[in-house]
């Protein structure tokens, strides 16, 4: 598959390259302070935040991998969001944002500190920190290697482009140019990707021609999640529920990536509607990121000249399901736009992590640990640097990912152990003021062995197996993502318990405000709407209502 | 200034020009297939219509 661009296409593409750095330019008097420049001096409006909390997610894995995962795995891929993303950014909104918000803490590993002590905050800064370089990193890599396959541009010139052009604009503008730049790109995906969606369906007769075509496990949610074997992802209904909760509760409710965006709001009811009105188009977004996996599966049953490009091996090439939609579809112009959509998503994961890299580092890592008194101006100043660093580390690993193939899946395995306990060490601490800091960090620790050990002990689509010769073979690389995640889960929390109760007691006093029942004034902090309609309670309720009839109607 | 500052302002900006490209190249370009100059057409007057709200909402405040 390849593509021609003309003038049009290209002068779409740059106009955007403008408007991007341009943001970073136009905001950039706002900062003055390092909570300005790392925080946006938590003033940015409630429906910036929104949109820029489901932006930041919205990257290389979200437009290009659930595509190609509605491809293969049909409308079950819809159980990320439906069942996964919306019940844990609810339950971000409702349960855990007065924590984190009222807590004042500025990142999320500054809340273990709060909470905790300082080794599991190190702890987790750390591994973020590392993490979020090699999520840039990738993101770049996978950046490059798309357009080289399907455009033919030169990958250092696409490395090198994107990384300056968010160098550009994080570092003049911080984490509000950011954000910006987020919703822009929000538009700009659901936009430019929408007329794909409109002409298939289209095409293909609408969704009843989609499913008339397609195997009915292919445009279902749950109707064949009954044994492990009547389905593509090889899962139960146990298992996807376990999985898809402690990976999407694990993801959304702890990753600083997306919690900084509600982090910022200007009050608490902002920051805790941020998440639960980001919940509304994250319900929608399967209708443009899966709904093209599943066109390129029926169309060719409707038109001769498509079908989905195969790999090396003969076998389709799912991650190709959007591009290769686009590559048909789109003439002069509308190109431009669509290939600026995937550009934007790939800028979009890499400047979240780059501001979430930079906050974690100055305040987590560099403060605590470098120079603990300096004066703003030189907080500011690092801040900065980091952004440069961030960047320039993450165009190393870009190059790391060209000399070992396997890189990237390796580092998503890794940060697999990682993410999937973190949620009941968050769970715990803010749930059961017994909970030591010897307990957490025992948990973590045990939480991040134990999804190693089922991945040692797992194999699926050829990964995993690397403890034993004989190992437990599961039919899908997701289904075994699920299962290490639930593991990990209760691991960490078994752990966590046990260690705390063996453990001395935090004094109370120095969990006021940061624990479920030990409120800072004695009574909860309450989020104040002058409006009914504005209270987060009653918005979770009608989302947590919209998102159980959505899987009723795909049952 | 205060006005480019205002994101709605930026994005409503950035939609209406490249709509206003898409619906230019419309009418422009000769086209393979026929449904190229509908989807320039059609996502260029969306784009339009979205820019222009956005545009509008900055201005009314």
């Amino acid at each position: 598959m390849h593509l021609d661009l003309h003038w049009p296409d290209y002068l779409i593409i740059l106009l955007y390259f403008a408007f991007v750095v341009g943001v970073g330019w136009l905001v950039k008097k706002k900062v003055k302070t390092s909570s300005d420049y790392l925080l946006s001096g938590r003033s940015i409006p409630l429906w910036i935040t929104s949109l820029a909390f489901i932006s930041a997610n919205l990257g290389a894995q979200e437009v290009i991998g659930m595509s190609a995962s509605g491809a293969k795995y049909g409308l079950m891929t819809s159980h990320f969001y439906w069942i996964g993303a919306v019940p844990a950014m609810v339950f971000l909104g409702l349960m855990m944002m007065p924590f984190y918000y009222g807590s004042r803490a500025r990142s999320v590993p500054e809340y273990l500190k709060l909470r905790f002590d300082e080794k599991t905050r190190s702890l987790n800064a750390m591994t973020f920190a590392a993490m979020t370089v090699f999520s840039s990193g990738i993101s770049l890599y996978v950046l490059a290697r798309l357009f080289e396959l399907i455009l033919g541009w030169d990958f250092d010139l696409s490395v090198l482009t994107a990384a300056a052009i968010v160098a550009a604009y994080i570092f003049t503008g911080g984490l509000t140019s950011a954000v910006y730049n987020e919703v822009l790109q929000f538009f700009l995906i659901v936009l430019g990707i929408a007329p794909v969606v409109v002409i298939g369906l289209w095409q293909a007769g609408g969704w009843d021609g989609i499913t008339s075509k397609l195997a009915p496990v292919m445009t279902s949610t749950w109707a064949h999640t009954g044994s492990a074997e009547a389905n593509p992802m090889g899962i139960t209904t146990w298992g996807l529920m376990a999985g898809s909760l402690c990976s999407s509760f694990g993801y959304w409710c702890t990753d600083f990536l997306v919690v900084q965006r509600a982090m910022i709001a200007r009050n608490l009811n902002d920051s805790q509607r941020t998440p639960i009105i980001a919940a509304v188009p994250k319900m929608l977004m399967p209708i443009i990121v899966i709904v093209p996996g599943l066109i390129a599966m029926a169309l060719p049953y409707f038109i001769q000249d498509y079908a989905l490009p195969t790999a090396n091996d003969g076998s389709p090439d799912y991650n190709m399901a959007l591009p290769s939609l686009i590559a048909h579809y789109y003439p002069t112009g509308l190109l431009g736009v669509g290939l600026t959509a995937l550009l934007a998503s790939f800028m979009s994961g890499m400047a979240g992590n780059v501001t979430a890299f930079n906050s974690v580092w100055t305040y987590d890592i560099y403060q605590p640990y470098f120079k603990k008194n300096a004066p703003d101006s030189h907080y500011l100043m690092v801040g900065k640097m980091t952004t440069i660093v961030g960047i320039a580390a993450s165009v190393g690993v870009a190059y790391m990912a060209v000399s070992f193939n396997n890189i990237n899946d390796f580092l998503q395995v890794v940060f697999s152990f990682v993410n999937a306990p973190l949620f009941a060490t968050f769970l715990l601490g803010m749930f059961w003021r017994r909970t030591t800091g010897h307990g957490a960090f025992a948990g973590l620790l045990a939480g991040t062995l134990a999804a190693a050990l089922v991945h040692g002990f797992t194999i699926a689509e050829g990964k995993g197996g690397w403890l034993t010769s004989n190992p437990l073979e599961i039919a899908s690389g997701i289904a075994q993502a699920y299962h290490i995640a639930w593991v990990a889960f209760v691991a960490n929390l078994v752990v966590t318990w046990l260690v705390s109760l063996a453990t001395k007691p935090m004094p109370q006093e120095s969990l006021s405000g940061l624990v479920h029942g030990l409120w800072t004034d004695g009574v909860p902090p309450k989020a104040t709407a002058e409006v009914w309609w504005k209270r987060p309670a009653l918005l979770a309720l009608v989302v947590m209502v919209v998102a159980v009839i959505l899987n009723l109607i795909f049952w | 200034m205060e006005k480019l500052n205002d994101l709605r302002f930026i994005i409503g900006f950035f939609f209406t020009l490249v709509g206003a490209m898409l619906v230019v190249l419309a009418f422009a370009l000769n086209y393979e297939i026929a449904v190229g100059k509908t989807l320039n057409l059609y996502a260029g007057l969306a784009m339009l219509g979205f820019g222009g709200l956005m545009l509008w909402l900055t201005g009314r405040d």
